[in-house]
């Protein structure tokens, strides 16, 4: 498999007013095109930290990134916009949809700004949402509000798919409906999947686990025989 | 980006009362500014193109009689272009009511004069013929007495009654406001109306041969007034020459050329306060906004939309507010418009006057709406580039949790109720908003005051001028200056009179360097009790014994002071070769509200003009059932050119500030309006802002009412600081508005008495408490269990 993503001791420090906090402190990682990844980790350990520079939503204070071999470390905003413009959709823990927008018109909105956007409504059928399209936010569940963030995050198209605890907000049920959707993306489409979660029951599905611990990469868990969303509980 | 439009049209509808209270300002300042533009547009416009189509004069003389056949001689004078020689007599009108004060001023036409002067326009009918009994009249006369052309009208002229055919109307650039002398303050056209005839014809009425009485003039290109007056001074001095007026202190010109001015000012202060409000408002709004979007922007930047992309869009909030309140505001100033310029063509008889639709004005309301509001959405949204993604996810930090200044006050701070100190900490926890709403308040405070302070101005100047300077009940004005011994004498046994008091009234120019001005220099007896000149605390000032006394507006006019010399002349002295003039000590600066005058002792004066004991009017005190029977008695007499009572001048004195009352009023209403819309936009912000605070409130078991005092006690709070700023602001205004109204008819005291102070402070209260109430129905139909069950 090729390498989609290098990462070379990254480290972010944040200043909260007088006091300095160094979230990561030097992590090293490759990841593969079409790897199904789960980022596990304690609250603090740096997960969100970590997929928030991967998918260019802030630029470590040291280190190196590599995005098919271009330096993400070096380029400016303008072209890191243009790097989440294209290649990276995100998948967040409160779904983050915009109120006064209905289903159809939430995602429609990434699709807009997208080089290659694929068709809105092929997309709500692959979530099973096409009959929820003219619904605002505030009239659907957890779980469909979540589905219309995939949708979201994949109408664009794009290489990388980041998911910040798309789980945490769902009961099980619906929460196994919204990985199966993820594993669909990554088997069918060879969409990259990088998902953070405390719940160590999602690890079960990756190809690899990475586990951090303290801002640093504790370690790295190769999955042989990854499990499909319906074998696991929690 | 259709689906960021779509959001931006629901973020508008969904918070639409204060998107609608900001559209509403603005539209309010663009209404001003493109109603009173298009309408002092018109008014220039009309005035330029009137007086040049005219031929108006440069200058204008009065003398008792000049050779017809000389006029043509004095365009020798060097430069002097043209003159025109003309008869001008104001003579009564005989009606059947018998105390009717109804007067025409004859103007002749001189049709053999090829360069005509003051040509009068044609508006219907014909001309006069010479010869025979004809007259135009303007227009205004004619439809205020319900009279038609074809109809006669009975004169007195020189003691004769003369019936004269009305054959048509016509207004002349002379008269395009129509006042019978600068006392009378406002034009009334049922009283007062110009008439021209043929030179030839009046000649006839009038029993004069070969004379003229009034001289108007151009100049030659280049020509200063100045150099040529001393010329025409000296060669009319032998005729009895009165006075000579430049076309800027024409009473006409001069009024219409300060209202002009005035718009002007107005148009270029007054929508800007609007627009600053409605600024304060949309910059306060747009920040709550992105406050609260700030997880929808974030999500925005990480799914790979640009800054750019998102500035803008949020500067489309602005953009369609600005678009929707300028195209109001304009459309409405242009429909506004139209009334406006009728209101002026009933004070200003200019033929051009109209209004039309204006690409132009409609094109500059735009333009400023969306400047002032794009500003203030770019100074709110700035902050959106500063945000990365992944920090704009997140909430804010927490701002500091000091202490603010006021609970050092520990007394005052454990007085208050626990709502009270949460709103009024957020008052100091959000300085800039604070700032910008305490400008607002103190913006709609100061225009309240001065707005109230006018209303009470305007009061003070009616009671003070008719009950405390013109105490008389009658002015007898004379024809001609007259010993006063014999006239008085006559008066004073006439029935019903208790007192009688001569006058001195005569035209002079007051010079202070290359500062100058004509006004009327008043001569009063000492010990007069029925005309008197009140200092500044309303107490009766004496005239001094040598000297003279100025009014405020006249010293200011002149910048001079108590102590300074000025050099004053006048058509009525006696000159001796050496001495036009005197230099006189200026003894006194004196407030007077209505009129312009200088004052001297009677003796004084006759002294300077060294024509013995004068006067041109005598002051009655008399019983006022007697006053319709002197009117009677003195209409015919030739000497006598007018008889006043106190309630024709009343009369007149109010209906001059009835024109102010609109003004008043509308300021008072268009300030309210914005202080709602102020106080309103912040109840709103802090409600979304506090939405789950309020609501834990409620649940905690307080009423809506109890819930309400933590935003109202943030509003009084702003409104406490906004009227403290707002004092000085008012007194300001209140200066310059008093500046640009008053001219040399009257002028308004930049006084803000304590009742202005307290009546504003109460409107503003007032449009505060509205919009309160507004919170409090939110407040009362806050879905307070949803609020505490949604996450932030």
């Amino acid at each position: 498999m090729d390498i989609l993503m290098e990462g070379k001791n990254l480290r972010k420090n944040y200043s909260t007013g007088e006091v300095e906090i160094e979230v990561l402190k030097g992590i090293d990682f490759q990841i593969f095109s079409g790897e199904f990844i789960v980022i596990l980790g304690q609250s603090g350990s740096g997960k969100t930290t970590l997929l928030n520079i991967i998918g260019g939503m802030t630029q470590a204070s040291i280190g190196e990134l590599y995005y098919k071999e271009q330096p993400l470390h070096e380029i400016d905003d303008q072209q890191l916009t243009l790097y989440r413009r294209n290649e990276v959709g995100f998948v967040f823990q409160n779904y983050n949809l915009m109120p006064n927008l209905t289903v159809y018109e939430n995602v429609r909105l990434v699709a807009e700004i997208a080089e290659n956007p694929l068709s809105v409504l092929d997309i709500l059928r692959e979530v099973g949402l096409e009959n929820w399209k003219d619904h605002f936010p505030a009239q659907l569940s957890g779980g469909q509000q979540q589905r219309v963030a995939i949708a979201r995050a994949i109408v664009k198209n794009p290489e990388l798919l980041l998911c910040d605890e798309p789980t945490g907000a769902l009961d099980i049920q619906t929460g196994i409906q919204v990985l199966k959707a993820l594993q669909k993306l990554n088997l069918n489409y060879h969409k990259t999947v990088i998902i953070i979660t405390h719940n160590v029951e999602i690890a079960k599905m990756a190809n690899r686990v990475f586990y951090l611990k303290d801002g640093l990469l504790d370690d790295v868990k190769v999955i042989e025989k990854p499990l499909c969303p319906e074998e696991i509980t929690w | 980006m259709v689906m960021l439009r779509r959001k931006a049209i629901r973020d508008i509808k969904e918070n639409f009362g204060v998107y609608l209270a900001c559209i509403i300002v603005i539209a309010i300042g663009l209404l001003l500014y493109t109603s009173m533009s298009i309408a002092v547009e018109s008014m220039d416009k009309a005035q330029q193109e009137f007086y040049t189509e005219t031929n108006f004069a440069d200058g204008f003389i009065t003398v008792t009689g000049y050779p017809e056949n000389k006029v043509n001689s004095l365009t020798l004078l060097p430069g002097i272009d043209q003159v025109t020689g003309r008869i001008v007599k104001e003579v009564r009108i005989i009606d059947q009511e018998k105390n009717s004060n109804k007067y025409l001023k004859m103007v002749t036409l001189n049709k053999s004069n090829a360069t005509q002067i003051n040509q009068i326009k044609l508006i219907e009918g014909q001309l006069p013929r010479e010869n025979q009994p004809e007259i135009l009249v303007d227009p205004k006369f004619l439809e205020v007495n319900h009279l038609s052309i074809g109809d006669s009208i009975d004169l007195s002229i020189d003691g004769n009654q003369v019936p004269l055919y009305i054959t048509g109307t016509g207004q002349s650039p002379e008269f395009i406001y129509i006042m019978r002398n600068a006392q009378d303050l406002y034009p009334s056209a049922e009283e007062f109306g110009i008439a021209y005839i043929s030179l030839d014809t009046l000649k006839v009425l009038v029993k004069e041969k070969g004379q003229v009485n009034d001289i108007v003039f151009t100049l030659e290109e280049g020509v200063s007034f100045d150099s040529v007056k001393d010329n025409l001074q000296a060669e009319l001095k032998p005729y009895g020459f009165r006075s000579i007026v430049p076309r800027k202190d024409q009473t006409s010109h001069s009024i219409l050329t300060s209202e002009i001015k005035q718009i002007r000012t107005t148009t270029k202060t007054l929508p800007v306060v609007f627009l600053g409000v409605a600024a304060i408002i949309l910059y306060t709004m747009l920040r709550r906004l992105i406050e609260q979007q700030r997880v929808s922007i974030g999500t925005l930047k990480a799914f790979g939309f640009t800054d750019l992309e998102i500035v803008l869009h949020y500067l489309s909030y602005p953009m369609v507010i600005g678009t929707t309140g300028g195209l109001l505001g304009g459309l409405s100033g242009i429909a506004l418009s139209f009334p406006l310029t009728t209101m002026y063509r009933n004070f200003f008889a200019l033929p051009g006057l109209k209004s039309e639709f204006s690409f132009k004005y409609l094109f500059i309301s735009l333009a400023l709406a969306l400047v002032f509001s794009v500003l203030s959405g770019i100074k709110g949204s700035l902050d959106i580039l500063r945000l990365e993604p992944a920090q704009a996810m997140r909430p804010p930090a927490p701002g500091t949790a000091r202490k603010t200044l006021i609970e050092k006050f520990s007394w005052f701070w454990q007085s208050l109720s626990s709502q009270a100190q949460m709103g009024i900490r957020d008052v100091f926890r959000t300085p800039t908003r604070s700032v910008f709403n305490v400008v607002g308040i103190a913006v709609v405070y100061s225009l309240m005051t001065v707005s109230w302070s006018m209303q009470n101005m305007t009061d003070l100047l009616t009671v003070v001028q008719l009950e405390q300077v013109q105490t008389y009940d009658v002015k007898l004005q004379l024809s001609e200056p007259s010993p006063t011994g014999a006239t008085k004498y006559a008066v004073a046994h006439d029935p019903g009179v208790s007192r009688v008091e001569p006058i001195l009234e005569v035209p002079a120019s007051l010079r202070n360097g290359w500062l100058k001005k004509e006004v009327a220099l008043m001569g009063l007896a000492e010990g007069s009790r029925l005309y008197n000149i009140l200092d500044k605390n309303g107490l009766r000032l004496e005239v001094p014994d040598h000297g003279i006394l100025l009014s405020e507006h006249l010293a200011k006019s002149l910048n001079v002071s108590v102590g300074d010399i000025i050099y004053v002349e006048s058509s009525l002295r006696r000159e001796t070769i050496s001495q036009k003039g005197e230099n006189l000590l200026v003894t006194g600066v004196v407030p007077q509200y209505v009129g312009l005058n200088a004052f001297m002792k009677d003796t004084e004066l006759q002294h300077f003009l060294r024509q013995g004991e004068i006067s041109t009017a005598m002051l009655i005190k008399m019983d006022p059932a007697e006053v319709g029977a002197m009117k009677s008695k003195y209409q015919n007499a030739s000497n006598v050119s007018s008889i006043e009572s106190r309630k024709d001048t009343g009369a007149k004195i109010e209906k001059m500030m009835e024109s102010f009352g609109f003004t008043v009023w509308l300021l008072a209403i268009l300030g309210g309006i914005c202080g709602f819309a102020l106080i309103y936009n912040s109840s709103i912000i802090s409600l979304s802002e506090r939405k789950r605070e309020l609501a834990s409130l409620r649940v905690l078991g307080m009423t809506p009412r109890e819930v309400l005092r933590v935003i109202t006690s943030e509003q009084w709070t702003l409104y406490a600081f906004g009227v403290l700023l707002g004092i000085p602001m008012a007194f300001v205004l209140s200066m310059s508005m008093a500046q640009s109204m008053s001219n040399d008819m009257y002028s308004l005291p930049a006084d803000l008495p304590p009742m202005a102070l307290l009546g504003a402070a109460v409107g503003t209260a007032f449009s505060v408490l509205v919009a309160q109430s507004r919170a409090y129905y939110k407040i009362k139909s806050l879905p307070y269990v949803e609020i505490l069950a949604t996450r932030d």
